[in-house]
């Protein structure tokens, strides 16, 4: 337990770390004056005047040594103190709140979604190997895998919004935006943890205990429900912690391709916009989201799996 | 149900016989990948066609049309010409990256796991430090400084996809060095360039094949991944994941324009997956 | 109730016609049990599959197996699955591996009770407890798999055949992967299991196993049952040659072989006040030992006593945590050779053997003669040179690694557990060998082994580091 906080921690730092450091040279080496990209960064742009630049070039000190800013910048960033959009000149901290909402629930509603279907498939599979649904899914997921995010969600978009119209391919106007972002997402996920379900599966299927589950008079039934589901979900879930980054990574994408008003489309828009505090804020918030995804995994290995915490306790 | 038949089967009965490398999915991955390279490199010497030059006479012509084979664009641009050389990028833009991220990625594994102690720990601590934010992220933010520049893409994908080339390969070879026919190579008398070049690297080869193929696969869907997205190369550049974005304003008139580039997408990745293997 | 099984010219075969079992027939019953015994691939296992009804069904059974009258291989697959818990129980073979690593052992007993005797889940737990309490377990119900030793394991999956309170209970391997201290304890459990009246049957390669048990014994060789008979006859009066062969290669038939009869050789290999521990627990310290050539040393005690430990501090291999190791007359490193436990682990995987030799030659340059004397020593056939080390059985292969060390003309060899994975022919052939070629030879030998009587077979002296891990004294047999 103690190591897994450890290991949690120490990626959270990391993670500041590497945000907070990209961000800081973004400030300073970008084309431009950086004292209007910082006195625009703290106050807003419409507050912006060349004396409130001088102020910051005084304050600042741009002869100062580089260690110097760095460390004041890291120190704002630990108060959270993340200034304004250098483009709408509303406060990052404000603009962030807001976009985090949808993409929690972008996100909350994939992982569901995948786990949903993922295990589900890959444990009839895994029971019935090479049986028509094994190949069938297997093909599925093989082809899924290949395809790339965006691709999926283009294909979704033109097929479920243009061509059916069934659902709405842009924007945020309720519930039904979700459908197709989510989809993507839980797709992508359940074509890998599937597999890694299937196999889990019949390796638990041709596992010793579970042979003599069956040598103890038990019904297949209750050898499966009660010796081969949870010891086929502890690869998945382990699994599922690689499988965070692809979620993390999906958002993003799948974010930006249906024009959906979360963080990873702001992420997005900062980078091109050049909108550093932004770009900071969102992508901290990103940042923060895999590490928060990575806990609820570690989490659910240990209720899984005793031998976690008997070893750590 | 008969899932657990070969369980009953005595462990004498069992086939222990190892699997060889070329199964038939690795035979279909290779086959595909020839087929693409072969349309990558040899395409534009048969197509000559400029993918950048604009026909506006000739705008989005239907696949099949005598002067036009794959049909054109928005611009009236040669598809045909468009696709090859863009699955050319996106093949030669990957196998840099990979190559970029597996020597030192290696290289660092090894040195790794034998020297151990300090050097170990301050290794291992850099690549936990660089997993700690998704690796498109990461990439996305050190495209901040360029966006649609090549530099920042590779520079970024690279930084990203060494990590799973030192993992593996310190892992690899810390088992390797502590087999006993390691110790017992070393007890007959030879030195320790025999003991990598005969038992380490043998073992390391066959991982490394595999995670190099997936880390292609990785970096073509990074870069278009990043370009459709506006943030990684931009247009005119033949990019494949840049053209499905440009052409999806016309895929009412022209749906098979944009399903095209994606098909090269997927058929790359695909085929280097299947060259990968299983990831084990 | 008693029951009686009774196994009547039983052949197996695969659907395209191999046999692998070729008329068997034997009985067991309550007060009767009987051991199989047989080498890998002997069929053994096949014959108890066949009598639980869990061949796979690309195996077809011919003759006949009656359970008290009743023809088994006449019901169908779904009838005899019904007899699983409530007629027969299965003691698996590593039960370790065999529980379900995550669910407390309580759960794995009291989830029979609702199962094969309606119980309620309240009732079964009751149950449950007063099973394991019948094997001593009740302190461990609430543990995992991973947290009990094998013999606590092998307790477990007995309470589990208590519980379903099945009249025939079937052992497979019981004592495989265990210590010959363990292994007693197991013989005592199922000689337990065979007083309350069950029909018993064992199969095992463990002929020390089979001693201990007290009704039949039938040897099982290429699908055949060689040797059938009371225990007592089968083990002092064998017929079969292979039971002979079998019988006789148990270190306890040795001839002790011949002492040490020169004046005492020089030291090889001094250590003084030598120390070791493991984090809190001190595998030996102030332990003085010397090796000298032509002499035999082995090191005794249960598996992680540091018996191995001790060997690689001497070749250098680990280093010592206080005391010394003093090698006269500065011999290069090479001289000191060690014979390894797995020995498939021991050469490179992918390489073939000739061309391991081939670069062994190089480096010590090494004539071709001297390679073929010692393989006509070892009797070695230089056929097996193109193969890899896989497809070469382990006896061989162990021959193989003692050719190589023999080949660098070594003062001393290190065998550690050399023989422990090994059947018990080959053992005796690969120990016959290796004592020759010390005595020939004029090498130190250090052997490390948990078998008392092997170890009193052929040793010039003994350290026994179960007594030593707490005191500093060096028992020695005269």
């Amino acid at each position: 337990m103690k190591q897994l906080i450890a290991t949690r921690l120490f990626q959270l730092v990391a993670v500041v770390l590497i945000v907070g450091s990209i961000s800081f040279a973004l400030m300073y080496f970008l084309p431009g004056d950086p004292a209007l990209r910082i006195a625009a960064g703290r106050y807003g742009p419409d507050m912006m005047d060349n004396a409130i630049s001088d102020m910051v070039r005084a304050e600042l000190g741009l002869d100062q040594p580089v260690l110097f800013r760095f460390l004041a910048w890291m120190g704002d960033l630990i108060r959270f103190d993340l200034g304004h959009s250098l483009v709408s000149g509303a406060p990052v901290l404000h603009e962030i709140a807001l976009q985090l909402g949808y993409t929690l629930w972008l996100a909350a509603l994939a992982f569901v979604l995948a786990l949903v279907i993922g295990p589900l498939v890959g444990a009839i599979a895994g029971l019935f190997p090479g049986s028509i649904f094994d190949r069938v899914s297997l093909l599925v997921a093989v082809a899924l895998r290949a395809v790339p995010p965006f691709v999926l969600a283009i294909v979704f978009m033109m097929v479920f919004g243009v061509t059916l119209r069934w659902f709405p391919t842009a924007g945020f106007g309720g519930w039904s935006n979700m459908v197709l972002p989510s989809l993507t997402l839980a797709l992508g996920l359940a074509a890998m943890s599937s597999r890694v379900m299937r196999d889990a599966m019949s390796e638990v299927a041709a596992s010793p205990y579970f042979a003599h589950g069956r040598y103890k008079g038990l019904s297949d039934r209750t050898v499966v429900m009660r010796h081969g589901i949870r010891n086929a979900s502890l690869p998945v879930v382990t699994y599922l912690g690689l499988q965070m980054v692809y979620l993390v990574e999906g958002v993003v994408v799948v974010e930006s391709i249906f024009a959906f008003p979360g963080i990873g489309h702001a992420l997005v828009h900062a980078i091109i916009a050049r909108d550093v505090p932004m770009v900071q804020g969102t992508a901290l918030a990103m940042g923060g989201l895999f590490v928060l995804l990575n806990i609820i995994v570690d989490l659910m290995c240990l209720r899984l799996d005793p031998r976690l915490g008997r070893r750590a306790a | 149900m008969n899932t657990a038949s070969l369980t009953h089967l005595p462990v004498e009965l069992r086939d222990g016989a190892k699997p060889a490398f070329w199964q038939p999915v690795r035979i279909v991955g290779a086959v595909i990948l020839l087929a693409l390279l072969a349309f990558a490199f040899v395409g534009p010497l048969v197509i000559g066609a400029d993918p950048l030059f604009q026909d506006y006479l000739a705008v989005l012509v239907a696949p099949g049309d005598p002067a036009h084979w794959l049909g054109t664009d928005h611009f009236g641009r040669s598809m045909a010409a468009r696709l090859v050389h863009g699955a050319q990028l996106s093949f030669v833009m990957a196998f840099v990256t990979a190559l970029s991220a597996a020597v030192p990625g290696i290289a660092l594994g090894i040195l790794a796991a034998s020297r151990g102690g300090w050097v170990e720990r301050g290794l291992v601590a850099l690549s936990d430090i660089v997993l700690a934010l998704p690796g498109l992220l990461l990439v996305l933010l050190l495209m901040a400084f360029a966006p649609g520049k090549f530099g920042p893409l590779y520079l970024g994908l690279a930084l990203y996809l060494w990590v799973e080339f030192f993992r593996v390969a310190r892992i690899e070879t810390a088992r390797v060095l502590a087999l006993p026919c390691c110790e017992a190579t070393r007890l007959l008398g030879f030195g320790p360039f025999y003991v990598f070049g005969r038992i380490v690297l043998p073992a390391l080869a066959g991982p490394m094949m595999t995670l190099f193929a997936f880390a292609m696969g990785s970096a073509i869907i990074a870069v278009s991944t990043l370009s459709a997205i506006h943030v990684g190369l931009r247009p005119p550049t033949p990019e494949l994941g840049a053209m499905i974005v440009e052409l999806m304003p016309y895929y009412s008139e022209a749906p098979l324009q944009v399903l095209m580039p994606a098909g090269v997408i997927f058929l790359l990745v695909l085929s280097l997956q299947l060259l990968a293997g299983r990831k084990s | 109730m008693s029951s009686e099984i009774r196994l009547e010219n039983l052949s197996i075969k695969t659907r395209d016609g191999t046999v692998l079992v070729r008329d068997v027939s034997f009985a067991f019953g309550s007060g009767n049990p009987i051991c199989l015994i047989g080498e890998t691939g002997s069929g053994k296992s096949l014959v108890m599959h066949a009598v639980m009804g869990s061949l796979p069904d690309e195996l077809i059974c011919e003759g006949a197996i009656l359970l008290d009258g009743e023809n088994l291989l006449a019901l169908s697959a779904a009838a005899r699955r019904a007899l699983w818990g409530r007629k027969f129980s299965l003691l698996p073979q590593e039960p370790s591996r065999s529980l379900d690593p995550t669910m407390t052992i309580r759960s794995q007993v009291a989830e029979i009770y609702p199962a094969l005797h309606r119980a309620s889940w309240n009732d079964a737990k009751t149950r449950a407890m007063k099973d394991l309490q019948s094997v001593g377990l009740d302190h461990a119900a609430r543990s995992f798999p991973f947290e009990l030793s094998g013999g606590m394991a092998q307790r477990a999956s007995i309470a589990m055949a208590h519980a379903a309170g099945s009249m025939v209970l079937l052992a497979d391997e019981p004592t495989k992967g265990l210590d010959r201290a363990l292994c007693d304890v197991v013989a005592g459990m199922i000689n337990h299991e065979v007083s309350l009246g069950r029909a018993v049957m064992v199969i095992t390669h463990d002929l020390e196993l089979a001693m201990q048990t007290t009704g039949m014994i039938g040897v099982m060789r290429n699908g055949v049952l060689v040797e059938l008979g009371k225990a007592d006859s089968v083990l002092h009066a064998p017929v079969d040659a292979y039971t002979k062969s079998l019988v006789a290669a148990l270190p306890s038939q040795w001839e002790a072989s011949s002492q040490n009869t020169h004046e005492p050789g020089k030291p090889v290999i001094a250590a003084r006040s030598l120390g070791k521990s493991f984090g809190e627990r001190a595998l030996f310290k102030e332990l003085d030992l010397t090796l000298r050539s032509g002499e035999i040393t082995v090191a005794l005690g249960p598996s992680g006593c540091g018996k191995s430990t001790l060997g690689n501090i001497l070749l250098g291999l680990i280093k010592a945590d206080f005391g010394t190791v003093e090698r006269p007359g500065n011999l290069p490193a090479f001289k000191y050779q060690k014979i390894y436990q797995d020995p498939p682990a021991a050469f490179i995987p992918h390489q073939t053997l000739g061309d391991a030799f081939g670069d062994l030659r190089k480096r010590h340059g090494i004539d071709g003669a001297s390679i073929n004397r010692i393989f006509d020593d070892l009797g070695l056939e230089p056929g097996l040179l193109a193969r890899r080390p896989d497809a070469i059985s382990g006896g061989e292969l162990q021959r193989f690694a003692i050719a190589r060390a023999l080949l660098l003309k070594p003062a001393m060899l290190f065998a550690d557990e050399a023989t422990s994975r090994l059947d018990p022919v080959s053992q005796k052939r690969v120990i016959d060998l290796l004592v020759a070629q010390v005595r020939e030879r004029n090498l130190a030998l250090m052997l490390v082994t948990h078998d008392h009587v092997l170890a009193n077979k052929i040793a010039d002296h003994v350290i026994d580091l179960s007594s030593l891990s707490s005191n500093g004294e060096q028992r020695t047999a005269a």
